[in-house]
């Protein structure tokens, strides 16, 4: 048989590609459950340590069952302010890191008005931490995080950030490195400046409503400081009435 | 045979070492060896990853098209990575993320396509596996001596675990955040390949 006609090389070619991917979208079928718990953990885990909640080298479950422990309320809200319907507190609903993004294509195709944000309040040793989600591009992908306010609306209890892409050792930092999220701690939000917080190369000096940008990391640092503007502004009519 | 099996078997952990000799596979040993769990799992994956695809692409050797042998090897190697990454995701998430993309990356580390091309290709399907096991595993254990000295050394923990005792940090010690940085990484690497060539002369170019 001549191994190297035309017609061999893509039949063959074609052979392999084909079982190729139907051993992955086996494998891909078989462990989707568990990845999908896993995934759920992690995002929990993330809203989590926003709120200083030690989720740190617990199992899925422990996970889990710490969120329906601490969780006071969870719902989603429009960008008017106004409650459009509950989380299932029972099955421990969340709202997905895919579905942050599919609001952000929203954001971006300009419908604002058409956006579902969802809250978390949580119990922290008695006082109401509310947990919001910010969305945004860093440098190579997207970056999300989640920030967690005091019960004064204003005042950050803490912060958590994540990447897909970001520069490992650089622009990955706003995740690995806890210096980072501890930068948000005791910092506070201004809804009525604009932006109502902001990310400064250079140094934040005391500005209460700034921090430091990460040395080596500048479009990642811009971007994780346009995801929390931009999001603070869509939680502005919901953040204003509760601190009434 | 005998003697050539030992060969395949020993020449890469010792003598044609993929890391220290061949000096391949630097980039991912730089970046995954700053915890000892993290290099562990590395290992094991590119090790999995060497012995299977040089085993399956042995059996297909005498089939495959010449013309294209390169793109059927890519498929096979990365349908062997997704799968791994797969289920790393399933049962060892946490790793899978702190290792992020160099997961991925074994697709292109020079070990695998290199023992693919210069063994697999023209031998049969055992000794290509042991071949392609064995380099993963010599690739690993360089690994695995990294992360321990630049985990001991660097957080004073060996896979989490605290080892230096906390008296000696009451005492005044410090871990050396130097060796948690990449270069100190290459620079061991270069200790390594230093006491290697200084204990094996044959190695030693004039």
């Amino acid at each position: 048989m001549n191994t190297n006609s035309n017609a061999y090389t893509i039949v063959y070619t074609s052979i392999i590609v084909i079982l190729s991917a139907a051993i992955l979208a086996i494998a891909s079928q078989a462990l989707k459950p568990r990845q999908d718990a896993n995934i759920k953990a992690d995002t929990i885990s993330q809203m989590m340590t926003a709120a200083q909640f030690k989720t740190e080298g617990l199992s899925n479950d422990a996970i889990i069952s710490l969120y329906k422990g601490a969780i006071k309320e969870s719902f989603i809200i429009d960008n008017k302010g106004g409650k459009v319907s509950d989380m299932d507190k029972a099955s421990s609903e969340i709202f997905s890191t895919s579905k942050l993004k599919a609001q952000n294509s929203i954001l971006k195709r300009g419908k604002a008005d058409q956006m579902k944000l969802p809250v978390y309040v949580f119990n922290k040793d008695g006082k109401d931490i509310t947990v919001i989600p910010v969305y945004g591009a860093g440098l190579w992908g997207p970056i999300w995080g989640y920030l967690a306010l005091e019960p004064d609306m204003k005042t950050l209890a803490g912060a958590f950030f994540n990447h897909e892409s970001e520069t490992p050792g650089l622009g990955a930092k706003i995740k690995d490195d806890p210096s980072f999220r501890a930068r948000f701690v005791g910092k506070s939000i201004d809804l009525k400046a604009k932006p109502a917080f902001e990310i400064i190369k250079g140094g934040a000096g005391n500005k209460s409503n700034a921090i430091d940008a990460i040395t080596g990391a500048t479009m990642t640092s811009r971007g994780v400081g346009d995801a929390i503007a931009d999001w603070l502004d869509l939680y502005k009519p919901y953040l204003t009435k509760a601190e009434e | 045979m005998n003697a050539k099996l030992k060969e395949t078997i020993l020449n890469p952990l010792f003598s044609v070492n993929p890391i220290t000799v061949l000096v391949l596979g630097i980039c991912s040993s730089l970046a995954v060896t700053v915890e000892l769990k993290g290099a562990l799992v590395m290992a094991l994956s590119v090790t999995i990853v060497t012995a299977l695809s040089c085993l399956v692409l042995s059996l297909l050797r005498n089939s495959i098209p010449n013309r294209v042998r390169i793109i059927i090897q890519l498929v096979v190697v990365s349908m062997l990575v997704i799968l791994v990454d797969q289920i790393l995701k399933a049962y060892a998430y946490q790793i899978d993320t702190q290792l992020s993309v160099y997961i991925g990356l074994i697709i292109t580390n020079c070990i695998v396509m290199g023992r693919i091309e210069a063994f697999a290709l023209a031998n049969k399907p055992i000794p290509s596996f042991l071949d392609g096991l064995f380099n993963g595993i010599g690739y690993g254990m360089i690994l695995v001596i990294l992360a321990i000295v630049r985990e001991l050394f660097g957080s004073g923990t060996l896979l989490g675990m605290r080892i230096i005792p906390q008296a000696f940090y009451d005492a005044g010690y410090v871990n050396n955040g130097l060796v948690i940085l990449p270069p100190m990484a290459l620079i061991l690497i270069g200790c390594i390949i230093w006491i290697q060539r200084g204990v094996q002369k044959e190695l030693q170019e004039d």
